[in-house]
């Protein structure tokens, strides 16, 4: 009984210190960043309007972004996990393609889609849709590269709810739509959420691709890049913290505001 | 017979030994070459030929705003064998004397308004009435960022000096205005693929990046074009306020022509390798004549302003320059 005690302790404390040289990855740079930076700095800079700014717009579009991959991810993710049709490989296949493709690409994709000379560009004008420059562009590009985050995760979490309990509901007599509201949301809602924040976190930090679409109206990740290339590190830094504060306060809300439903929905079970 | 074959055995090892020494007379390694933008695509040509003449080294290049490479270099400490800048005041501005020692002029450009067969209006425009179509409503026309890259406040130097030029008061801000700010981007090479998806029809660029991605151009007078060093005195009367040492700072660029400037870091790593790099760069048959093909007239023989810094330069590189401001 000790031995095997022991031998747990070191199979632990080997995983532990496989683990130390990734989580020293982040850390090291992320706590040389912030504590290389002075309250007085960040005061500083965030009385700036032009940061305020871009820090709202970030977390507007991101959120926008994310809202949107939820609406419209959600039936795209349940089908994949209920249903089998020809193409499904394929398809699934695609929607990952957002990971892997270069951001200057995906920003140049989807401004050619705005081309004024091309049929589609011009209906897009007609309806006063202006991509190059504008906060549309920039919410398009980041649901572009945020969306598979969302659309996998949730995926995993409808082919976590045993479509027997659907059945069940269903010869209880509830529809389609009743036994998808009232069973498998509730029970998928963590990893929706989940898909939400890493959606969302996918989209605040993307800069490649809004750069091309948008520099001007800029958002957090641009107005860094402008700063630290404009003035230098000293004055780029401020704001990357800013960024990394915020996103932080930000992602730990959304997971107790998840925490917390989910409880509330056990307790209404129980 | 025995002493004899370890004798032989001594000679072969301390040759053995000596090789490598051998190998470390000829510049080898891995150069780290920074340059602008612009000058990526005849930089590319010049590597690969460089290489050719010298397959121990391994040329890695690395482009951007010369602004941002500068300050990759002195406030990040990314390593750098060679910086070569489209201003040569960014290397004096930044890099100098810090991080560098000399400061070499080696060619320069000028300035021209690229556009598409699609642009609105592309049949119509000339040297003579660029600025009219500018003004014209639903032309959508665009600059780098002046604050990032030089090609951006001389963009607005051009236009400045139009005004003068065409006399006609009030032009530049009546250019500005049909300007928005979204047309404005980081890098004047970042206008090209707005030109090609068609989301915009004409773009400030200098004339090597035009005939390099094969745009089409219009040239303009040299009075206002910034490529004619003899006009430096015209040029001057455009000013432009760009973005200084901290937010809230602004100081002022004043017009003058187009010349790019090379140098090689005080701690380069490879500094054999950056030393034949750059003299391969300044030799009339090679570099400069690359340079010249793709529309970047380049300085033959290219210049530094003061006997002080022919000086400091490298022994194998003061035949290739001369002394003159």
């Amino acid at each position: 009984m000790k031995l095997s005690q022991g031998k747990r302790d070191n199979f632990f404390l080997t995983l532990f210190f496989f683990s130390l040289p990734l989580i020293v990855l982040i850390l090291l740079p992320l706590g040389k960043m912030l504590t290389g930076t002075g309250v007085d700095e960040l005061l500083h800079c965030i009385g700036e309007a032009e940061v305020r700014n871009a820090l709202l717009r970030s977390i507007y579009t991101s959120f926008t972004a994310s809202a949107i991959s939820f609406v419209f991810g959600t039936p795209l993710a349940y089908l994949l996990a209920r249903k089998e049709f020809p193409g499904k490989r394929l398809m699934e296949g695609i929607i990952d393609l957002p990971i892997m493709i270069p951001h200057p690409v995906i920003g140049i994709a989807i401004l050619s889609l705005a081309a004024r000379d091309t049929l589609f560009g011009e209906i897009l004008q007609r309806l006063s849709l202006h991509i190059m420059g504008t906060l549309t562009g920039i919410i398009t590009v980041l649901t572009f590269v945020g969306m598979p985050f969302y659309i996998n995760t949730a995926k995993a979490g409808f082919e976590g709810v045993s479509p027997r309990l659907e059945h069940v509901a269903r010869s209880l007599g509830a529809g389609p739509w009743h036994s998808f509201f009232r069973i498998t949301l509730p029970l998928a809602w963590r990893n929706m959420v989940l898909g939400t924040i890493m959606c969302m976190a996918r989209a605040i930090s993307e800069f490649g691709a809004v750069v091309i679409v948008a520099y001007h109206p800029m958002t957090a990740p641009v107005l860094i890049y402008e700063r630290f290339t404009a003035y230098g590190l000293k004055y780029s830094q401020p704001v990357a913290v800013w960024l990394i504060i915020l996103s932080l306060i930000l992602f730990v809300l959304l997971r107790m505001v998840a925490r917390g439903k989910i409880r509330q929905e056990g307790e209404m079970d129980a | 017979m025995f002493r004899s074959k370890i004798g032989l055995i001594l000679v072969g090892l301390f040759l053995v030994i000596l090789s490598p020494l051998n190998l470390l007379a000829e510049p080898h390694g891995k150069l780290i070459v920074f340059h602008a933008g612009s000058l990526t695509i005849p930089f590319k040509r010049i590597a690969r030929q460089f290489e050719r003449l010298y397959p121990q080294v391994e040329v890695l290049q690395e482009s951007g705003g010369s602004t941002r490479m500068a300050r990759l270099i002195a406030d990040v400490g990314k390593p750098a064998d060679v910086m070569a800048a489209a201003d040569y005041q960014v290397i004096d501005n930044i890099l100098r004397p810090k991080f560098a020692n000399y400061n070499i002029r080696f060619a320069s450009n000028q300035l021209v308004l690229c556009y598409t067969p699609r642009s609105r209006y592309a049949d119509e425009i000339t040297k003579d009435n660029w600025y009219k179509i500018l003004c014209r409503k639903g032309v959508v026309w665009g600059h780098s960022d002046p604050n990032l890259d030089p090609c951006g406040y001389r963009s607005l130097m051009v236009m400045q000096l139009a005004e003068k030029f065409y006399k006609k008061p009030g032009l530049y801000k009546r250019l500005l205005a049909n300007r928005p700010i979204k047309n404005i981007r980081p890098k004047s090479v970042e206008l090209i693929s707005l030109l090609q998806t068609g989301n915009m029809d004409y773009a400030w660029e200098y004339l090597s990046v035009a005939v390099q991605h094969h745009l089409r151009y219009v040239k303009l007078d040299d009075h206002i074009n910034l490529g004619n060093y003899k006009y430096d005195p015209y040029y001057r009367q455009a000013k432009v306020k760009v973005v200084g040492k901290r937010p809230g700072k602004w100081i002022i660029k004043r017009g003058k022509s187009c010349t790019y400037g090379i140098t090689i870091l005080k701690n380069a790593h490879n500094p054999e390798a950056a030393i034949a790099f750059v003299a391969y760069l300044l030799s009339p048959a090679g570099g400069l004549k690359i340079l010249k093909e793709m529309g970047q007239p380049p300085f033959i023989p290219a210049r530094v302003p003061t006997k002080k810094m022919w000086e400091r330069l490298p022994r194998q590189l003061k035949p290739l320059v001369e002394i003159k401001n």
